[in-house]
């Protein structure tokens, strides 16, 4: 089942634009006239292009296997509570994503794109202004609406079965972030060298989308706003608050790196207490899955089992259930151990 | 403390789940206390604490570590309290509550399989104390609490509309006699009961899908059996039932398929023994029954939702061959 959940320090009313507090990157590339399928997987190999929604899958190889893909779908949704980016970078950064998808569309041969948008306020609309020649579906406000199996489910009718990838089912989805990576490099010439992230820290209302360096310390990040971050009292959460981790000053931006959120330290600490059986966490999941189950078959080392299996495939480790959880059972922690009992 | 993700927590945390339950219980028993003048809420904190000192002891004499808070077994020792009348003496409930925190609850605590332990303090009493728990004394302006409105309808043959048990007074010829309507204090007001069983559901404290299993299947069955659904439901602590007993999250399943299975299982029964058997307090079985199924029915789920998806991914494979990657 998908939730709402509601961040109130992130419900803006507008999405606020990119800033950029660092200097810019500069032309290293000729750019690209003319996209040429066979050499694009090796042109986005030379710019150093991975998945920017948070997988950093290498996009080479997507595009190889997705040759023959009859829809490109923009993935712009953003589901994580508490990030705007995709529909910061949407909004403000059209000319580069429509170059971005303009490209690939062409590389894999892809007749339709659509955009997979979060349906709040007047996004809806103003996209539709922005790319006319675009089909915009509208996805409800609920985490985690922007997981790429549910995309799919939406878009064909049924749930993928498990361990599909979307080229099996002649689907290219890419996240917006990655798009425009795509269009600067193209139009700008300028390889994966900058990062859109969203930067706030709730304590003092502060709130910005902003475009960092690949590869700076987040210590400069922080300084670049004067963020009053106090190693003692703050854990600074990276990429999103369901599904990052924590990071230190002297950890680096990566070309991943969804968002900085500057949070208390002291509310989110979780003191594990003893499973009380609600099942909160069977209802939460949003694929259906019984997580505590496979948490007590992980843990004792029943692992061999078909039920077992299917469903530890199917899990993409959304985090809701370890949300939900009233007695704070680190789920989501033993589920990552137990993909490697797969 | 550790801190992992994710960082934002949703809904109802457990160590307040206990505290609030029980002050939902303590709602309709003060009302009661004071439009009746008895000492009734104070009985409930007297048992609930008494709950609480057992798991103290319990802990104490098991050598770990000790809790401030047991609240936990405070709401069993009030649970067991509010349904049973208040004429029981004070021995049989303190080994009662004794059986049902220290026998019951504490011990099944991390088992395969667990009971409701005030179902089964009940059931103690109902065994070793029949006297004190069926025979509800002569109704008298003294006497608070009754025979239930079944064992009314089965013995004198007075039958309760079903509008009058739901709001708690009667008219008529009987009205001198009774205070109100004859029951055990904690199963009076179900119009309370209902409401506050909802807002338990809305905070995110009770699970709504095993007692509206329940309820429905209780009173679809009833209705087959021939006897107005309404009756029995707002009669003999069905309400009471539904909102704190049923909806119990340590005995009942975790699997949404499973909580509904079981709120079937508990209703049927209960329908059944209501009208084919004699016993008029027929819930303490059903719940036992239904607690019985529960590691069952969630094995089967959980095996259903794995088959249900692995017959997807051979069904995907056989089509096109590729091997899935993680």
């Amino acid at each position: 089942m998908l939730r709402r959940i509601k961040i109130d320090w992130a419900d803006l009313p507008q999405i606020q634009p990119l800033e950029t507090p660092f200097a810019k990157p500069e032309r290293i590339l000729p750019g690209l006239e003319e996209i040429d399928p066979g050499r694009f997987p090796d042109f986005l190999d030379e710019i150093g292009h991975v998945g920017m929604g948070g997988s950093g899958f290498q996009t080479s190889e997507k595009i190889r296997n997705c040759m023959g893909a009859h829809t490109l779908v923009i993935n712009g949704i953003e589901c994580e509570p508490g990030i705007t980016i995709d529909q910061s970078v949407l909004m403000y950064e059209s000319r580069w994503v429509q170059a971005g998808t303009k490209a690939c569309a062409q590389a894999v041969g892809a007749q339709k794109i659509v955009i997979a948008a979060k349906d709040k306020g007047d996004q809806i609309s103003q996209l539709k202004e922005l790319y006319p020649d675009y089909e915009v579906v509208p996805f409800p406000d609920r985490y985690p609406a922007g997981a790429e199996k549910l995309i799919l489910k939406k878009l064909t009718g049924t749930l993928p079965p498990p361990g599909t990838r979307p080229y099996q089912l002649g689907f290219l989805v890419q996240n917006a972030v990655s798009l425009r990576a795509i269009g600067r490099a193209i139009v700008d010439g300028i390889p994966v060298v900058e990062r859109p992230l969203s930067l706030a820290m709730p304590s003092t209302d502060f709130y910005k989308n902003i475009i960092a360096p690949v590869g700076r310390p987040i210590r400069d990040v922080l300084a670049a706003y004067t963020l009053p971050y106090d190693a003692r009292i703050h854990l600074i959460a990276d990429s999103g608050l369901m599904m990052g981790h924590e990071v230190g000053l002297d950890d680096r931006i990566d070309k991943t790196t969804l968002s900085l959120v500057i949070l208390e330290r002291v509310p989110a600490e979780r003191k594990e207490r003893p499973c009380i059986r609600c099942g909160a966490c069977n209802t939460a999941c949003p694929l259906g899955l019984h997580p505590y189950t496979l948490v007590e078959r992980i843990q004792k080392g029943k692992t061999t089992g078909a039920a077992f299996q299917a469903q530890m495939t199917e899990c993409f480790l959304c985090g809701v259930c370890s949300a939900v959880c009233p007695s704070d059972i680190p789920l989501v922690q033993t589920l990552q151990e137990g993909k490697t009992c797969l | 403390m550790s801190v992992a993700n994710p960082f934002q927590r949703i809904g109802a945390r457990s160590s307040g789940m206990a505290a609030w339950a029980l002050l939902a219980l303590m709602v309709p028993s003060t009302i009661y206390s004071l439009l009746y003048r008895s000492p009734f809420a104070l009985h409930l904190l007297g048992y609930a604490l008494l709950g609480m000192l057992t798991e103290a002891a319990y802990t104490w004499v098991l050598k770990r570590k000790m809790r401030l808070s047991n609240m936990g077994s405070g709401l069993t020792a009030a649970l067991l309290a509010a349904s049973v009348p208040t004429s029981m003496p004070f021995l049989p409930m303190l080994f009662a509550i004794l059986i049902a925190v220290g026998l019951v609850k504490l011990p099944l605590a991390g088992a395969p399989l667990r009971l409701n332990a005030a179902m089964a303090g009940r059931l103690f009493l109902m065994l070793v104390y029949p006297s004190h728990i069926v025979n509800w004394g002569t109704p008298t302006a003294d006497v608070i609490s009754t025979a239930t409105p079944q064992e009314l309808y089965r013995s004198e043959s007075f039958a309760l509309e079903w509008p009058q048990l739901l709001f708690g007074r009667i008219e008529g010829t009987w009205e001198g006699l009774f205070l109100l309507v004859p029951g055990s204090p904690g199963e009076t007001f179900p119009v309370l009961l209902l409401l506050l069983g909802m807002l338990l559901c809305w905070k995110g404290i009770m699970a709504w899908r095993t007692p509206l299993a329940f309820l429905l299947s209780f009173g679809i069955a009833t209705a087959l059996f021939g006897n107005s659904p309404l009756f029995d439901l707002c009669s003999a602590a069905t309400i009471f039932s539904a909102v704190f007993i049923v909806s119990d999250p340590v005995s009942t399943p975790m699997s949404k398929g499973g909580k509904i299975a079981c709120g079937i299982i508990i209703g049927v029964s209960n329908a059944l023994i209501r009208n084919v058997t004699y016993y008029t307090e027929a819930i303490v079985y059903a719940v036992l029954i239904g607690n019985l199924c529960a590691p069952l029915l969630d094995r089967i789920a959980f095996e259903w939702q794995g088959r249900r998806l692995a017959k997807r991914m051979d069904s995907r494979a056989g089509v096109d061959g590729a091997s899935s990657s993680v």
